[in-house]
């Protein structure tokens, strides 16, 4: 079960290495939609600095939000979830195999490109310790939703909108303790209580999304 | 064989459900229009007004009732959508793609008429505060049990099933939202705004009887709402099946 789990897991990232689009295209979003803040708004420092925690958080999770469509549409239409399905791996598994996949390809640049738009926006120094804390624990769980999402539409021809009205509502509590957290530090405050939710919903989301996934894959494969 | 055991089963199956429904709905609907008459009035013109807010409360018998009827239909939507996932029936899925709807609108009608009322009161239409920011992501998850059912119209057991499973989903997550959004708003310091937090004051009985009359008279407008979509929804999904044409003869 262990090998074909990171069979899986490398088919998948290597697919995604071979496209690098895929990659960096989140990031390139984020850019352009960060340099309309400033063009917006018209404003110095002070205002960037106030919606700083909560740009950089939407933006995170806005640029995720795009590329969640794929996570299965590609398998389901040329056969290979159908052989995910009988390969006899059990089918969560390969579903935490696939989300993995979209955390390192999707999630782990979004982290580490974080810095670079906080600086834009004025982020002050001490906060980025929690920001990149805060979307580390974050960003596994947009993967693991997005597999739920993907699952449910996978089908579907301009299944896009449909998945962000699916998994908005549940994505909500991560944006609340997420973004909550990189705020309170900017306030002087402690976050530890709203990283300890955060991992919290990381935690529900780990045991939970990839059961609700593969049921929802078992009905539309049925 | 147990009565109650029967009458479960029978209830279990379209054709026996759609001839049992179909004497409740005259007296659902009675009792809706006559509850809805009688708590109208009695509210709007023999209730006290309230000492603070003067006339403008009345519109709570409304409000209230249908943030009640809003919450309670969507916990109907998630059991009926275990019932339906877990073992299949069909009838399951009839009474939650057919209560989606009226939830939907119960939860328009609460966000309306709660703006409504904070314009006077508050000065503001809307203020992103706890209950009202949960009531709006409760009507998104009206939408997507919607959504992902009419997105696959070409198979309504296969759509009914999915629509299932979002319901599921979104029942696990409906507390997260509440707890999460207080919390949110504690950070916020928002004004304290929540001059009517709940039932949790003693009322005066002329002022409870009126709501409680109306909690009634939502409660049965919507089985009655609800029985009539669902009815109509086993028509349209089992209309290659016999006892359909027997019962579209018969009329």
């Amino acid at each position: 079960m262990g090998m074909k789990f990171w069979v899986l897991l490398q088919r998948d990232v290597l697919v995604a290495w071979r496209k690098k689009s895929n990659i960096y295209q989140p990031l390139v979003f984020q850019l352009l939609i960060v340099t309309m803040f400033p063009l917006g708004l018209g404003a110095g420092a002070q205002t960037l600095q106030k919606i700083a925690p909560a740009v950089v958080w939407i933006l995170a999770l806005i640029s995720t939000l795009i590329t969640l469509e794929n996570i299965f549409k590609d398998d389901y239409e040329d056969g290979s979830l159908g052989l995910y399905v009988l390969s006899g791996l059990p089918l969560p598994v390969a579903v935490l195999a696939k989300a993995g996949a979209h955390w390192l390809t999707t999630g782990l640049p979004v982290i580490l490109f974080a810095p670079v738009i906080a600086v834009l926006l004025h982020l002050p120094g001490y906060a980025y310790g929690v920001l990149m804390l805060s979307l580390l624990m974050a960003t596994p769980i947009f993967s693991l939703l997005g597999t739920v999402g993907s699952a449910l539409i996978m089908n579907l021809k301009n299944g896009g909108m449909l998945l962000s009205v699916l998994i908005m509502p549940l994505l909500a509590p991560v944006l609340i303790f997420g973004a909550g957290a990189v705020l309170e530090t900017t306030l002087g405050n402690n976050p530890n209580g709203h990283l300890a939710l955060l991992a919290g919903c990381f935690v529900l989301a780990l045991t939970l999304a990839p059961l609700a996934a593969a049921a929802a894959i078992k009905v539309n494969l049925e | 064989m147990n009565k109650i055991v029967k009458f479960y089963h029978e209830m279990g199956s379209p054709p026996s459900f759609y001839r049992i429904t179909g004497y409740w709905l005259k007296p659902f609907f009675v009792l809706a229009l006559a509850l809805t008459v009688y708590g109208l009035i009695d509210g709007l013109f023999f209730a006290p007004p309230d000492y603070q807010q003067g006339d403008s409360y009345r519109i709570m018998f409304v409000h209230v009732p249908a943030a009640w009827m809003s919450l309670f239909i969507y916990a109907i939507i998630g059991v009926c959508g275990l019932i339906a996932f877990v073992w299949r029936m069909k009838v399951a899925e009839a009474v939650m793609m057919a209560s989606a709807p009226i939830g939907a609108l119960f939860t328009a009608l609460t966000l309306l008429t709660g703006m409504l009322w904070g314009k006077p009161m508050w000065g503001t239409y809307w203020d992103w505060d706890a209950r009202m920011t949960s009531e709006l992501i409760l009507l998104f998850l009206y939408i997507g049990v919607m959504g992902i059912y009419s997105a696959y119209d070409d198979d309504p057991r296969k759509a009914a099933r999915l629509a299932a499973l979002v319901a599921i989903i979104g029942l696990i997550n409906l507390p997260i939202i509440r707890y999460s959004v207080e919390w949110w708003t504690s950070i916020h310091q928002g004004a304290s705004i929540s001059l009517m937090g709940g039932n949790s004051g003693i009322k005066d009985w002329s002022m409870l009887r009126p709501l409680l009359v109306m909690a009634l008279a939502t409660k049965f407008y919507y089985l009655y709402s609800m029985l009539h979509r669902a009815r109509n929804y086993l028509l349209r999904t089992e209309q290659n099946k016999s006892w359909v044409m027997r019962q579209l003869t018969e009329q």
